[in-house]
This record gives C-alpha cells, sequence and structure tokens, in this order.
C-alpha cells in the first residue's frame, strides 16, 4: 500500500512512487522476515549468485534471487502462497556465496515460518510433528530394526525416549506450549479429513 | 584397552539408531579404540528435524533442541554426534542461545514448564571432526587404528551440508573445515583407512533430501540425488561414504527409489564413515549391520575382505 504524506489527497497520490510502493506490498513483511531470518536481505543486490549455487534450481521454477527481492519489495502474498518456497533443501550453498554475507537459506525459513501462521504448510511437514509428540523421534524404531540392533549388541529400542520413554511428557509440554500438535492436527484432518 | 581420554554424551539423533544401527556401534566401539568413550544420552529425543521444524517455527525448533542440550548439561559432558542435520540442530541452536540473550530467554521461559534451564555450558562436535582433529584423535591416530586397510578401493566423500555450511557461522578449530567449496579433510581420513579417495563432479553438492523436500516432493529430492550418482558414475567409484546418516538414506534407499522412478540403477554401496572405520579396525559386516542397507555392500566387502 502507498504511504500516505498527510497532503490533501489528490497531491498525495500526485506525488506517489508508483514504481516502488506496488499495492500489494507490505513493508511490515520485510521486517518480519529481518526479525525471524535474523539475517539482512534487504542488503540483497539481486546478483543472482544464490540461484546459481542452488541445486533446486535446474529442475524447478523455484529462484532463491526471486524470493529475495519479494522479501525487499514486502511481496507477502506472492512470497508465502508460491509453492516453490517448499522447494528449498536447505543447503546453504547461496549463504556460503553470497557477496553481501547474506543467509538466503534462512530469509526462506523466516518465510515458511509466516507461511504457517496463515496455515500454508505442506502436511508432510506437520506429520513429523504429530511422529515426535507421540515417539520423541521423526524417524521412529521397528520391529525389523530392534532385532538388528539386539544383534549388533545394542539395546533394542536406544536409549533415547524410546527406552525412556518418561521424557516424552516434557517433549509434549514444550510442543503445546506453542500449540503445534493442535494445530498439526487440525490443519492434517482439514487436508486429510 | 587403555583408559578413555575423552569422554562425551553420545547424541544418537533418529535415522542412525532407527534406521542403520551399525553406525551406532561402530562410533562407540571405533572411537572407543582411539581414546574417545561415547556414553548414553538418557532420554534424548529428535534433535528436531532442523528442516522440518525450522520451517514450521523456529522458536519451537530452539526450545526443542536446547531441551537435548540440557539433558547433557546435567552430566555436565560436551556432545559428540554423527550426522548433520543433527549438527544443525544441537550445535547451532548451542552456539545462537550462547550468543544471543532474547533467544535464551526465550527458550527458558518453555524449559522452566519442565523443570529445565539452558545454561550455556557444554559444547557439540560432529564424530569426523573428533576423527580428523588431533586434540581428541586425528588422521595418524585413526591410521595406527587399522588393521584391515582398505587397500585398493576407490571411495568418494559426499560432505552433506549441515556439518559445515553456513561457514560464516561455524567455529571449527580445524581451519581446513571451514572450505565448503572444495574441502579435502574427509578424503584424508579416507586415505587413512587405506583406501584411494576419489574427486568427482559438483562432490559438495546437496544430497536433495534436507528441507523437508524428500517428503514434500521426492522425484525433485532424487533427481538432486541422481545428479550426483551421474557424477559418481564417470569416476567409478567403489563406494560413497558419508558422514550424515539422513544424506545415507537419501543415496542408500533413494537409490531403489530412483530405480523404480526413473529406472536407472547404479548399485553403489553407501557407507557411512563409522562402518568404514569399522571395516578398517577388524569389525566384520555382521557386526555393522550392514545388512540393513538398501544396496547391497557386497561388491565393495570383496574388495577389502
Amino acid at each position: 500500500m502507498a504511504r500516505t504524506k498527510g497532503y490533501p489527497a489528490a497531491l498525495d497520490k500526485k506525488l506517489q512512487d508508483t514504481k516502488f510502493y506496488l499495492d500489494d506490498s507490505n513493508p511490515e513483511f520485510t521486517k518480519n522476515v529481518k526479525a525471524i531470518s535474523r539475517t539482512t536481505a534487504h542488503m540483497c543486490y539481486q546478483c543472482g549468485t544464490c540461484t546459481g549455487s542452488c541445486p533446486s534450481a535446474p529442475r524447478s521454477s523455484y529462484r532463491i534471487r526471486l524470493f529475495m527481492r519479494r522479501a525487499v519489495l514486502g511481496l507477502e502474498n506472492e512470497a508465502l502462497t508460491d509453492p516453490d518456497l517448499w522447494l528449498c533443501t536447505t543447503c546453504y550453498s547461496c549463504a556460503d556465496r553470497c557477496p553481501r554475507d547474506i543467509i538466503p537459506t534462512d530469509v526462506i525459513m523466516s518465510m515458511r515460518n509466516l507461511a504457517f501462521k496463515r496455515d500454508i504448510i505442506p502436511v508432510n511437514f506437520l506429520k513429523t510433528v504429530q511422529a515426535i509428540y507421540s515417539s520423541g523421534h521423526g524417524v521412529p524404531n521397528n520391529d525389523v530394526n530392534r532385532a538388528a540392533r539386539e544383534k549388533l549388541g545394542l539395546t533394542r529400542d536406544p536409549p533415547t525416549t524410546h527406552m525412556y520413554p518418561e521424557y516424552i511428557k516434557g517433549i509434549q509440554k514444550i510442543l503445546d506450549h506453542y500449540k503445534l500438535k493442535a494445530n498439526a492436527d487440525r490443519i492434517v484432518k482439514e487436508r486429510e479429513g | 584397552m587403555s583408559e578413555s581420554k575423552f569422554k562425551f554424551a553420545f547424541y544418537l539423533g533418529c535415522i542412525a539408531p532407527n534406521r542403520y544401527p551399525g553406525c551406532e556401534s561402530a562410533s562407540i566401539k571405533g572411537l572407543k579404540k582411539l581414546g574417545v568413550e561415547l556414553v548414553p544420552l538418557k532420554g534424548a529425543s529428535c534433535c528436531p528435524a532442523p528442516g522440518a521444524f525450522g520451517s514450521i517455527d523456529l522458536n519451537v525448533f530452539y526450545a526443542m533442541a536446547a531441551r537435548n542440550l540440557v539433558l547433557a548439561e546435567q552430566m555436565n559432558m560436551d556432545i559428540a554426534l554423527l550426522c548433520n542435520g543433527c549438527y544443525k540442530s544441537i550445535w547451532e541452536v548451542n552456539h545462537k542461545l550462547k550468543h544471543n540473550k532474547d533467544l535464551r530467554d526465550g527458550v527458558n521461559e518453555v524449559l522452566k514448564e519442565i523443570d529445565m534451564e539452558y545454561k550455556g555450558t557444554i559444547n557439540v562436535y560432529h564424530i569426523a571432526e573428533l576423527l580428523y582433529n588431533d586434540k581428541f584423535i586425528g588422521v595418524e591416530k585413526v591410521r595406527d587404528s587399522v588393521t584391515n586397510p582398505l587397500t585398493g578401493a576407490r571411495i568418494a566423500v559426499h560432505y552433506g551440508c549441515h556439518l559445515t555450511k553456513p561457514h560464516k557461522d561455524r567455529e571449527f578449530e580445524k581451519e581446513i573445515m571451514l572450505n565448503t567449496e572444495h574441502p579435502v579433510w574427509m578424503e584424508e581420513l579416507v586415505a587413512a583407512l587405506g583406501a584411494t579417495p576419489v574427486e568427482y563432479r559438483n562432490k559438495m553438492q546437496c544430497c536433495g533430501a534436507g528441507g523437508g523436500v524428500r517428503g514434500y516432493d521426492i522425484v525433485h529430492a532424487l533427481d538432486i540425488a541422481n545428479e550426483k550418482l551421474i557424477n559418481l558414475q564417470e569416476v567409478k567409484v567403489d563406494a560413497l561414504t558419508d558422514i550424515c546418516p539422513f544424506c545415507q538414506l537419501q543415496f542408500d534407499r533413494g537409490q531403489i527409489e530412483i530405480q523404480e522412478k526413473f529406472g536407472v540403477s547404479y548399485n553403489l554401496p553407501v557407507l557411512h564413515f563409522a562402518e568404514l572405520l569399522g571395516l578398517a579396525q577388524g569389525m566384520s559386516p555382521q557386526d555393522l549391520g550392514l545388512d540393513l542397507h538398501g544396496i547391497s555392500c557386497e561388491s565393495f566387502l570383496q574388495k577389502v575382505l
């Protein structure tokens, strides 16, 4: 939204920067991305080193440079509703090569955090939350593996929350503090019935 | 056996203990021979998965990782771990909480509900770092511990991403580990086992599994792994070694999925460096649970046993 200068309406309109202040630009988005990512997306000068380093770019329409631009311009809806947001493998190659010392990967992570606040999130992410809520593990043990562990001289269950389930309660309290399990259950149910 | 010089709380994560338990037993036994004792970190959970949790809510990510850190603080012990993904969560959150009071206060407010407090009193290490850094073990000692040199085997290294990237956030004592364009320190370790380390095109590329992509768009993730497998085929290696069980899952079980979905097969054995170390120190394939791998290690074993 264009900023008003407090002039009479006709002058306000005439003296607007119509190129930069796009109707769907939200300056708060730029600030939120910075606060969550703890990196300086607004320093990006669009050189494209990030996209050139990205393993996801050559096999999709995902362009990290485009997301960096959206961060600078405050294009919240465009960024958060683009399914390509979820194609970053978080390899941090862009971060290692960025000549402006920005961490573009963390910009993506912050946008994903902001998307989740609007219930935009692929279901597989939520299923990991559900698995950890019930067992403490994202990839839990199984019977084939228990037998194998025993043969190797290990305990059938690893000495984690698997062997000491009394620790799971603490994990559940942390996740409940953020209402993460309730939100995960609700969204999964909405999507899958 | 000589008394252990170093003791660490051994943080296991999920995929090593629950899918490739040979990595766990080989680490414990292999490092014991090198003067490092790994003791169980009771009640540890998922690190939590940095791709999934970091994407959903970083505050939850910090709090969950902090809980694992506090368990080790209570034992008054530094953490050793064997997975790059876990390193990202456990090392990086420890580092962030130590240096950012606002994050630390936020985490402790939540941990108070479960009678825990993050204090920032311990350090976190990957076992690859312990093996490479002579302050703990070092390449020479690794070489001296070899009883079954892997002579004649051509082995390529997959470094993975989250141990060393982003390098500007990392703080390794060995500066060579901060090189993320063309590192060779893992190759030194491979050579110490008697094998021939092999370079290949685009060595530092990601396996494709991270960031939740493997779950979100499996063919996209597999296509990234396949690109690396094509590059590895070019240089004719006997095995690929990794230091991350999630990368291992992506390359090992992933080869079966790549066969199903893309119709190409490689049959390239994929072993965690701890498993390689175990073999070189005389452990049998049965002691290492290599039969649990998706891709048979037989062709490689015939070369080195």
